[in-house]
């Protein structure tokens, strides 16, 4: 009606616009003084006599045109912004009802995006920790640094962030860029006394701490630089607040008291403020000046004092720029610094190499270790796992949109009607927009929800059990980031259904009848469909490479039986003893675990895998330098030792008895270690000289098969020696449990503690636990994969099936033909079914051939399994197709069973 | 004072205005003729200042405009009252009639 008479609703329409409104209020004082001017003019006037008095009449023309656009604009704008109040509060409450029709649409979409956000979110919760958040309280994070030094081995260049205290002393001297340096570690320290004492982390460091954090003392004070000099500094201690309130209630009495940390008795002068943790992010106990950690534990001993060499390297540097120093300068500076220092430990130690072989430099690098060149294996897993999130969350969207997209469609002909009535396109993007938006928020929500709940979980895989850190896992950064992945993802999924419809042609939605006018396959719901399948492909490709490098990590034959072990270490904390005395402890704990019924075997041992190694150059006839063959490293153990560990000895003998303190030298060497020294010959009866060419002959007398130590990878060239011929003085031991070792740790300690006199002390660590952390990022890859692929399976079968079942409502018409004219059940799913393999099929050759060239950056991140692994392909490809025709197979089995009188009859 | 005097003035003029409408639509023009004739010629008042009260009015939604044709079919805008409109001129009326009532009781007294 409106559209025939377009002058009529030029009329019509409200004045808008700066434009519009200027011309109607000339257009009214046009007519104005038209009609004045006339009736002078009628009443006898001459035009200029006329003119004149319409002037008077009407007073300051200009100033009154001027007033009356400013008020019709500000009228105007007050208009539209009420009528968009008004629109947005109609879509809104259309919208609700909208859902509240289809509450499994809504709960549907709402999940989807739930899991979608929630994934991303908790991924951004740990990456945002690793990567982008500095230490908390940290002042002027722009300029605070971590010092990085580098020197060339060999011809290559190692970076390295620990260094030792002279080195720091020569750093801090011989640099101007920086108003605050502070060396910084965290270990672990006995802490309390007695049956209660726990090892737990301490925080070291120098006075300058104090200076980089914007914080004040909760109680008390913190360190002066006067209480850190060396030797031996201050004993003085300011707690954590968090160990502050567990151990002392929060009282105030703390301040004053004595803790026992490691070998000394600390005074504590104050109580750092809550949620402060040093720059790492382990909790930490207390913070005390790093003159009296290394005084009280004597690093160096009396020759080689830990404040006056450069052989010890323990901790690392942090710093903080002067304001308007640059990073690349103070890099200068820090490296003329370092190479000054260079050449003063050469002076000491003339065999260092000289300088431009080592061509030693320094850097001011980032504070955040997983941002510097030496990022942790977790920070790049969880690169990865914020990569899959968000393809996680991609797929979410697209099964959104697509939902949204066949209920667009099934609207079409409202839609038409309401596009002939007048509603104009931009309305009913915007109802559609809110529509999302709303589902959006409230997936967003739900994401929230799931973050807390699921980040908490995956911050305890990712950075380590007791990183349970302080507080909730949610904070303001997370929830701004939720609320941008909401808005985003509704806009993404209102929009696509939102251009559908808007293309639409009016015409002949509302000619056809509901059957032909929406049948036609949308192409772009095809394309999202593909584009779910491939993404679903590389997720689960991901899965498998990292389950396969799981068992395969799970599976490597160690060289000992993890599980069966536990490590027990004696801590002397200050009690002083000989090297008899310590010999004696040792076969004291040993009698004492080997009486214990749950015990099968127990063995002295010199090292830990994983925790600690011992190497000496060793001398072997025939071969010039065994150093150029790579290290050699040697373990020392009781008669029992390969019984214990469950160690194979392959050829030969194992010690016993006999090999003891004054008998001939023996060592059994591993098989790669004899593969390597004599490749052609029988190693039984050769004799090695350890330490020094002119050192006695240590025969071999077994050959053993090959451990891991150091890395999950490798094995290396290693030798046992029986404990009474080396160092029966250090070391601990390793106990064989009869049955699984995990929950017998705290049963051993307690029977072995009361061996321990004064403050010393034992801790016992089954061995799985420190190879558990040797897998951690497999183990993780392989569940969050597992976890995101399986949900991305899910989406993308949802998804498929929602298509599949709505062409199939929307060609009962179709069907019901078809089957009049004699189609079997059979043939009716074999073209629905292979509809929709049509649509997945693409979607899985996409995937695979993505997850084929992405293989090499995945690679180094796998254990002995090829990115291309042809099972883990095969098995993906088929898990898809099958999950294709159970999506398909369900809608087409309905359509199958469609009555043609009934499909004819309708519409 | 003299800001009272203007308050003063344009409340009487907003009334004047709402009065004119209160008997149908009517454009500009026709309440400035309708005003002089009726008033015959004794209130002075500045066809800009009638025109600003005019467009304040229609901010505040006492009345709208549409665009029509005027008697000798010409574009015109013409106002009419709205139920705010409507309120605004009972109680406009009943305040104007109070005041001057007793200005005129306090101007009777001797």
């Amino acid at each position: 009606m409106i559209r025939r008479f377009p002058g009529l609703r030029r009329l019509l329409r409200i004045d808008r616009g700066r434009a519009t409104v200027d011309r109607a209020v000339d257009d009214e004082l046009r007519f104005h003084f038209d009609m004045t001017m006339r009736e002078l003019m009628a009443g006898g006037m001459t035009p200029d006599e006329a003119r004149r008095e319409t002037e008077r009449r009407f007073g300051d023309v200009q100033r009154t045109r001027e007033r009356l656009t400013t008020i019709d604009r500000a009228r105007v704008g007050q208009v539209q912004r009420a009528e968009w109040w008004s629109a947005f509060a109609q879509d809104f409450r259309y919208a609700l009802r909208g859902l509240r029709l289809k509450p499994w649409f809504a709960v549907a979409v709402i999940l989807t995006l739930g899991l979608g956000i929630g994934a991303n979110a908790a991924m951004f919760g740990i990456v945002d920790r690793l990567l982008f958040r500095p230490p908390p309280f940290l002042n002027a994070p722009a300029r605070a640094t971590r010092v990085y030094l580098a020197r060339s081995i060999r011809g290559t260049e190692m970076q390295q962030s620990f260094t030792g205290y002279r080195r720091y002393l020569d750093l801090r001297e011989g640099t101007t860029s920086f108003d605050a340096m502070t060396p910084y570690y965290v270990n672990k320290n006995a802490i309390g006394t007695g049956e209660s004492t726990t090892e737990m982390n301490l925080a070291v460091s120098g006075a300058d701490l104090w200076k980089m954090f914007d914080i004040k003392p909760a109680i008390g004070r913190f360190f002066t630089a006067d209480e850190d000099v060396p030797p031996t500094g201050k004993r003085v201690a300011v707690l954590s607040y968090a160990y502050w309130q567990t151990e002392f209630g929060g009282r105030k009495e703390a301040l004053g008291a004595v803790m026992a940390i490691g070998p000394a008795k600390y005074t504590i002068i104050g109580v750092a403020p809550e949620g402060f943790n040093g720059f790492e992010l382990d909790p930490v106990v207390a913070f005390v000046p790093i003159s009296a950690e290394n005084g009280a534990a004597g690093r160096g001993g009396g020759r080689n004092p830990w404040y006056n060499t450069y052989n010890m390297t323990w901790f690392e540097v942090f710093a903080r720029r002067k304001p308007g120093v640059t990073g690349a300068s103070a890099t200068i500076d820090l490296t003329n610094a370092y190479r000054a220092s260079y050449r003063k430990q050469t002076a000491i130690n003339p065999r260092n190499a000289p300088l431009d072989v080592a061509k030693p430099h320094a850097s001011s690098g980032p504070v955040l270790r997983n941002r510097g060149p030496n990022e942790g294996s977790d920070a790049k897993v969880a690169s990865w796992l914020i990569g899959v999130a968000a393809m996680v969350l991609l797929i979410a969207c697209a099964n959104v949109a697509n939902l949204m997209l066949a209920r667009a469609l099934k609207r079409r002909r409202e839609i038409a009607v309401r596009i002939a009535l007048g509603v104009s396109r931009g309305r009913l993007l915007m109802q559609l927009l809110t529509e999302s938006l709303l589902l959006a928020v409230i997936g967003g929500g739900v994401g929230i929800a799931i973050a807390q709940w699921g980040g908490i979980a995956m911050r305890r895989l990712l950075l380590g059990a007791d990183d349970s850190g302080p507080g909730a896992f949610i904070d303001s950064r997370l929830l701004l980031f939720a609320a941008a992945l909401a808005l985003g993802a509704g806009l993404l999924t209102g929009l696509a259904p939102a251009f559908q419809t808007g293309r639409g042609d009016v015409a002949s939605a509302l000619k056809a009848g509901s059957r032909e006018g929406v049948v036609h396959r949308s192409r772009l719901r095809v394309a999202l469909l593909v584009a779910q399948a491939a993404l679903s492909v590389v997720l689960l490709i991901g899965a498998g490479l990292f389950l396969r490098s799981l068992s395969n990590v799970e599976n490597v034959r160690m060289g000992y039986d993890a599980d069966r072990l536990l490590d027990v270490e004696p801590k002397a904390r200050g009690v002083k003893r000989d090297s008899l005395q310590n010999i004696a402890l040792r076969h004291a704990l040993l009698a004492k675990a080997q009486s214990l019924p749950g015990v099968e075997h127990a063995t002295l041992a010199l090292t830990v895998p994983f925790r600690s190694s011992w190497d000496y150059s060793i001398y072997v006839a025939g071969i010039d330098s065994t150093s150029r063959l790579g290290s050699f490293t040697l373990q020392a153990g009781s008669s029992d030792f390969f019984a214990t560990m469950g160690t194979r000895v392959l050829r030969g003998r194992s010690f016993d008895a006999t090999d003891g303190a004054h008998a001939p030298l023996v060592m059994v060497a591993s098989e790669s270690m004899v593969k390597k020294l004599w490749p052609n010959e029988d190693a039984i009866g050769k004799c090695v000289r350890i330490n020094a060419d002119t050192a006695p002959c240590t025969t071999v007398v077994g050959v053993a098969e090959d451990v891991r130590r150091e890395s999950m990878a490798e094995t290396e060239m290693h030798y046992y020696m029986p404990a009474d011929q080396f160092n029966p003085n250090v070391g601990g031991l390793f106990v064989r449990t009869r049955g699984p070792a995990a929950g017998k740790a705290e049963e051993l300690r307690r029977a072995l503690q009361p061996l321990m006199d004064g403050g010393s002390y034992v801790t016992v660590t089954p061995m799985a636990t420190i190879i558990a952390s040797q897998i951690r990022s497999w183990k993780l890859g392989a569940m969050m994969f597992s976890i995101f692929g399986a949900l991305a399976l899910v989406l993308a079968a949802i998804g498929l099936y929602s298509v599949i079942a709505y062409n199939v409502t929307q060609r009962t018409h179709e069907m019901g033909v078809r089957v009049a004219l004699g189609a079997q059940a059979r043939d009716v799913i074999r073209l629905i079914v292979s509809e929709g393999l049509r649509i997945v099929l693409p979607g899985v050759a996409l995937g695979a051939v993505l997850a084929l060239s992405a293989g090499k950056w995945i690679a180094p991140l796998l254990f002995q399994v090829s990115p291309k692994d042809p099972p883990v392909l095969v098995g993906v490809v088929t898990i898809l197709v099958v999950v294709a025709v159970m999506a398909s197979w369900l809608p087409a089995r309905r359509a199958a069973r469609v009555d043609p009188n009934e499909a004819l009859r309708a519409d | 004072m003299a800001n009272t005097d203007l308050e003063l003035l344009q409340g009487t003029l907003d009334l004047l205005i709402l009065k004119t409408l209160a008997w149908g639509p009517r454009h500009g023009y026709a309440i400035a003729s309708w005003i002089r004739d009726t008033t015959q010629k004794r209130l002075q008042i500045e066809d800009g200042a009638l025109y600003t009260a005019l467009h304040r009015m229609e901010k505040r939604g006492w009345i709208e405009a549409e665009w029509g044709l005027s008697e000798n079919n010409r574009k015109a805008k013409y106002y009419q009252l709205t139920s705010q409109g409507r309120r605004q001129l009972r109680t406009k009326t009943a305040v104007w009639t109070e005041y001057a009532t007793a200005v005129f009781q306090v101007l009777q007294t001797d």
